[in-house]
């Protein structure tokens, strides 16, 4: 039966074969570095060429749906399978694409490191979950693939374990995402209790066809969107998301930018029908993700550290994607402006991220004024590379960020309060003026001294001129201890230029994408102010930034350093780690933990230690407790079973 | 499969102490036997058919209604499959023991006599007796080849459970006395019609008394004590089977023979589970010491598998003895790899350790696997058990159901603490020299991940075994 059926062959060899990599590096190949990438590499380039021609043969069909019964037990029934529907091949491609760049751009990145063979594992565990979270057909399915991409990017993360920033990271990423993910399963269990289906097709029909309960919809959308706020990085729960960054810049780029982190997202799409049934779960999500968007913009203003900006720049647009979906759920709207932004930020982000992984192999530091001082922008591909995403992250015309960005203000414009497309537009400025914060940095540095009063910067020492010398910088711990500068190899430039000509089309594809997935395309009546507020926010961004970096006289210090308070407020990340840190201490550890223990020691444990020794005196040896009290106890037995025997007797 | 351990205690018995490999070799021949026949057992049994199978019977003594009478159902089946394999893989770990090697085996083999008896027993008189061989053995095995506060650790258990066994004989001997049928046949004791008093009264006292045993909150604190104070492979019988002993005597003797008194005590039941399982994992964050986290993630493990007991429904106890098992084969993980690491280091304290999957790449594997275990990631089979409890749990008593799910986030910041300090970081130069796992040795934890994960795919083998017995089991009530 498998075998007469292509379509459920490949969904299987999709699963199956990242599986299999995985086992076969950890258990036998791990020390094997060419062995273990040549597996990882034929388990992701099958399911890479399953995924396009999925996406061409079946892109205009109606949905093909395969469910076995997997686990059975009463009410719980656990069916595992596949839904292949425009919404999961979309993403399905994008998945299969950028992890497939990504391990081949790792050849060059992770070369000589003592974990190769263990990196690509991870890799590919994170392939087997991610493509499974995509075509899953139930909730619950979704949600253990969910579970498995958390795992994964746990061990990616804390990679380079050694370091205890590294470790520290993945623990706060897995733990914080699990804060979500609790909401996430109870709003499972809620929808298994009171519905009976988590059977994504079902679930939304329902919702469409009003046969849930108004409550059960705004309870489990609420909860499920718990598991959105942790993965995809939304207030309160982002705070893992910047951390991540301890991990390689190539899994930077696949999990915490493109993919992974979309997947938050990609499951409101997923359920878009049910989320959009209830007006309040939607109100909630669009006022969480308006202060994501603004929080981490205003984070990415100050920051120093290449991959921390692009990362609070990740958060913003996650922000700007669930913004849109709620949008457009309000006013009716359809799921495609948010979805098309998750696609085309795949594509420019991803870039941005393995671009600036050039930039750090190549120069050893995370801290772009220093790799502008040192020449960054001689590496012309990778410089060429960055400003094209640079300007899709801006959404300037014709890169792909545009078309998709003004979408979403499109849908923000047709809510009735225009504070949301106030504060969208305003989160544009922002993303215009940090992106090319960085870039102006970049292209036309200063000398090392006028970077100086620049807060968080860590100015550059001379004698460490060499790049890798400058140890202390998050990057270098693992093993690249040569002091010459790498050549970028062809396996790092080949991706940023498959990644930047996706930016370059994918702006082109609105109409035939929305095809694909809405089944017609809506001629958009242009709303000609929208678009001139647009390119006009994020044009006087960029020459914000201009004024601020670019220009020769430039004062480089940023227009923030205006208001002190407030720099401070950003560069200290809005208390938000503070904040959890305080918590946990306080709460968790100071009060619960603490207090849970003495209880034990002293109370419930040494209550019991009283009875005992006060039983034979407390001056004994516990020898001498032990003979006696065993004596008394089988005394005790005795006398028991003589009663008993007694009172049989009798009653004969 | 009685049988088995029992002859090689004989066997041991009659060896010199001087013939080390002999001895170990017929204790690692007994338990491997025992553990093809508790596969066997799980194989054959007809999950259509349903019901007892491979029933022995004998009369033993008539007076009392005494009768030498077990067998195998759905609820069995899968502990005795965990008993083999933990006793099998445990005298595989525990091959390097060097001190008085016959007695420790004997005894081992003495305590697994008892627990394969009181899984298989359904005359209730058989049921306590192989209950007290399974529990004197610990005593001796943690006095003599104990560590960290031995003495104290074993008394403090020994009379714990006596404490508990003190309330089970009234339980049991209530039961006898009030039915009226002068038998000890519980399949017999089923039909009798007890009164509600007797019901209650009994109930509660069998659930105390056994729930010493399986570390009830708040009569747990005798659990981790005596896991850290505990030899390698007796931690993972103790933590691994012996506290299923009392979960299974709970379902099996109170929740069957008296559904009223359970009713009744539900809510006690369920009380006591949940704040079990969120104080477990609390008390489980701050402490130092490798064995006393897991002895604290075992109680609130426990929890779960009490709250699913308490829901009495299908799902419920479906996940209750899934996560039985579950728990058992993941504790016995969790407790040879740190018996692995102690045996060289000497020290299990985590701030101390450090950096040891540099050191010992597999050890370490062995241990973060069942941490990702404990910390629910699916693929494991503790998942499924988990799911179904806590969705029965949510559907009978929604507070504790989504305290107990809450309690899971800090389930995985216990699980990674530990991890992260002992296994992540810079390694300790004190302890760089030593060696990993030998393949060898690795057999044993490789056999306990292989089962981990099995379940964890295949769920449903599980799953339907235990159904198979879980709905006439309600029905009965």
């Amino acid at each position: 039966m498998v075998f007469s059926d292509p379509i459920l062959l490949g969904c299987l060899l999709t699963v199956f074969l990242p599986l299999s990599a995985f086992a076969l590096i950890m258990i036998f190949t791990r020390d094997n570095p060419k062995l273990s990438l040549a597996i990882s590499l034929v388990a992701a380039t099958i399911p890479l060429i399953i995924a396009w021609t999925f996406f061409f043969k079946l892109g205009g069909r109606a949905p093909i749906i395969y469910n076995f019964d997997w686990m059975v037990s009463d009410l719980v029934k656990v069916p595992f399978g596949f839904l292949l529907d425009p919404t999961s091949l979309v993403m399905f491609v994008i998945v299969a694409t950028i992890s497939w760049l990504v391990q081949v751009y790792s050849i060059g990145y992770m070369a000589g490191d003592p974990g190769f063979g263990r990196y690509y594992a991870d890799l590919s565990l994170f392939a087997l979950a991610m493509l499974t979270l995509v075509i899953s057909s139930g909730l619950l399915q979704l949600y253990i693939a969910w579970e498995l991409v958390g795992l994964a990017s746990y061990l990616l993360i804390g990679f380079w374990y050694e370091k205890f920033s590294a470790s520290e990271a993945g623990k706060k990423a897995f733990v914080v995402t699990r804060f979500g993910d609790i909401g996430f399963f109870m709003g499972l269990v809620f929808l298994v209790i009171f519905y009976g289906s988590l059977d994504i097709a079902t679930v939304n029909s329902a919702a469409v066809a009003n046969s849930m309960p108004p409550w059960l919809i705004t309870t489990s959308g609420l909860l499920i969107f718990c598991g959105v706020m942790g993965k995809s990085a939304q207030f309160p729960l982002h705070v893992w998301l910047p951390d991540a960054m301890e991990g390689p810049t190539p899994v930077s780029a696949l999990l915490h930018s493109a993919t992974m982190v979309a997947a938050g997202v990609f499951l409101m799409t997923r359920i878009f029908p049910f989320f959009a049934a209830s007006a309040t779960t939607m109100t909630v999500i669009l006022a969480i993700s308006t202060l994501t968007l603004i929080l981490s913009s205003t984070i990415a203003l100050a920051a120093t550290d290449i991959k921390q900006v692009w990362a609070y720049s990740t958060v913003s647009q996650l922000g700007f994607m669930a913004m849109g979906l709620a949008a457009a759920a309000l006013a009716s709207g359809t799921l495609f402006a948010g979805y098309y932004h998750l696609t085309t930020h795949a594509a420019f982000k991803a870039l941005l991220f393995l671009c600036s992984g050039v930039f750090i192999h190549h120069f050893g530091t995370n801290d772009f004024f220093t790799m502008a001082t040192q020449g960054g922008r001689k590496l012309v591909i990778p410089m060429a590379c960055i400003t094209i995403a640079a300007l899709a992250l801006a959404g300037i015309f014709p890169f792909a960020g545009f078309f998709s960005k003004e979408l979403i203000l499109t849908a923000l414009a047709h809510l009735d309060n225009k504070l949301w497309l106030v504060l969208g537009l305003f989160g544009a400025f922002l993303t215009a003026y940090y992106s090319f914060r960085v870039i102006f940095v970049m292209l036309f540095p200063k000398s090392p001294e006028a970077y100086s009063k620049v807060p968080g910067h860590i100015a550059h020492v001379e004698d460490e001129a060499h790049g890798h010398g400058a140890h202390g910088h998050a990057d270098d711990a693992h093993g690249h201890g040569h002091d010459e500068h790498h050549g970028v190899p062809w396996v790092m430039i080949f991706p940023l230029l498959v990644l930047a000509s996706f930016t370059l089309i994918l702006g082109f594809c609105q109409d035939y994408l929305e095809k694909l997935l809405l089944g017609a395309s809506h001629p958009h009546a242009m709303n000609y102010f929208l678009l001139v507020a647009a390119v006009g926010c994020a044009l006087s961004g960029i020459a914000l930034a201009w004024l601020d970096w670019g220009r020769k006289d430039a004062k480089c210090v940023g227009f923030i350093s205006r208001f002190p308070a407030l720099q401070t407020f950003f560069i200290q990340k809005w208390y938000m780690d503070h904040f959890w840190r305080w918590f946990l201490n306080r709460f968790i550890y100071g009060i619960f933990s603490k207090w849970f223990t003495y209880n034990d020691r002293r109370v419930v444990d040494g209550g019991v230690d009283a009875v005992a020794f006060s039983t034979v005196g407390s001056g004994r040896l516990l020898s001498f407790i032990q003979t006696a009290f065993l004596q008394y106890n089988l005394l005790f037995m005795v006398v028991v079973l003589a009663g008993v025997g007694i009172y049989l007797m009798m009653g004969r | 499969m009685l049988l088995s351990p029992f002859v090689g205690l004989l066997v041991l018995l009659c060896l010199k102490n001087e013939q080390k490999f002999l001895i170990r070799a017929v204790s690692v021949v007994a338990s491997g036997i025992s553990l093809a026949l508790s596969i066997f057992t799980f194989v054959a049994y007809d999950k259509g058919l349903g019901g007892l199978q491979f029933v022995e019977k004998y009369e033993w003594v008539q007076t009392f209604g005494i009768t030498y009478f077990v067998g195998v159902e759905g609820l069995n089946a899968p502990m005795l499959l965990l008993t083999g394999i933990v006793i099998f893989t445990g005298c595989l770990t525990m091959w390097e023991l060097e001190d008085r090697t016959k007695e420790y085996f004997i005894w081992m083999m003495a305590l697994v006599t008892g627990v394969f008896g009181v899984f298989m027993s359904y005359d209730m008189f058989f049921f306590f007796l192989f209950y007290e061989i399974a529990v004197v053995p610990m005593y001796i095995l943690i006095l003599v080849w104990g560590s960290t506060r031995k003495e104290y650790a074993a008394m403090k258990l020994t009379l714990y459970l006596m404490a508990g066994s003190g309330l089970i004989i009234p339980g049991i001997l209530l039961l006898y006395a009030s039915s009226g049928l002068n038998t000890f046949n519980m399949l017999l004791l089923h039909g009798a019609n007890f009164s509600p008093w007797v019901q209650k009264v009994a109930f509660i006292l069998l659930f105390f008394g056994f729930g010493v045993l399986a570390a009830v909150w708040p009569l747990h604190t005798w659990s981790p004590v005596g896991h850290v104070a505990a030899p390698t492979a007796v931690s993972m019988l103790h933590a691994g089977v012996l506290m299923k002993l009392g979960s299974f005597a709970i379902l099996r003797v109170g929740m069957y023979l008296l559904p009223e008194g359970f009713q009744y005590w539900a809510n006690l039941m369920m009380i006591l589970a949940t704040a079990g399982i969120v104080y477990g994992v609390f008390v489980g964050l701050a402490q130092t010491d490798l064995k006393y986290v897991i002895g604290y993630s075992s109680v609130s493990h426990m929890g779960i598998v009490c709250l699913g007991l308490a829901t009495g429904t299908i799902d419920g106890l479906n996940g209750a003895v899934f996560q039985m098992f579950a728990h058992g084969i993941m504790t016995a993980l969790f407790f040879s790899s740190v018996g692995y690491i102690y045996d060289r280091t000497h020290t299990r304290d985590i701030h101390e350790l450090g950096g040891f999957s540099k050191i010992m790449p597999v050890a370490s594997a062995f241990f973060i696997t069942a941490a990702l275990c404990g910390a629910g990631v699916p693929g494991m089979a503790s998942f499924w058990a988990e799911l179904l409890v806590f969705v029965a749990a949510v559907q009978v008593f929604p507070v504790a159901g989504l305290l107990a799910i809450a309690a899971l986030v800090l389930g995985a910041l216990f699980a990674l603490r530990v991890v992260q300090s002992t296994f992540f970081n810079e390694p300790n130069p004190k302890f760089v020299h030593f060696e990993d796992v030998s393949p060898f040795l690795g057999i044993p934890r490789m056999i306990l991940i292989g089962t981990l994960l099995f379940f964890g795919f295949f769920p449903q083998i599980m799953v339907s075994m235990i159904k198979s017995s879980v709905v006439p089991f309600l029905q009965g009530m």
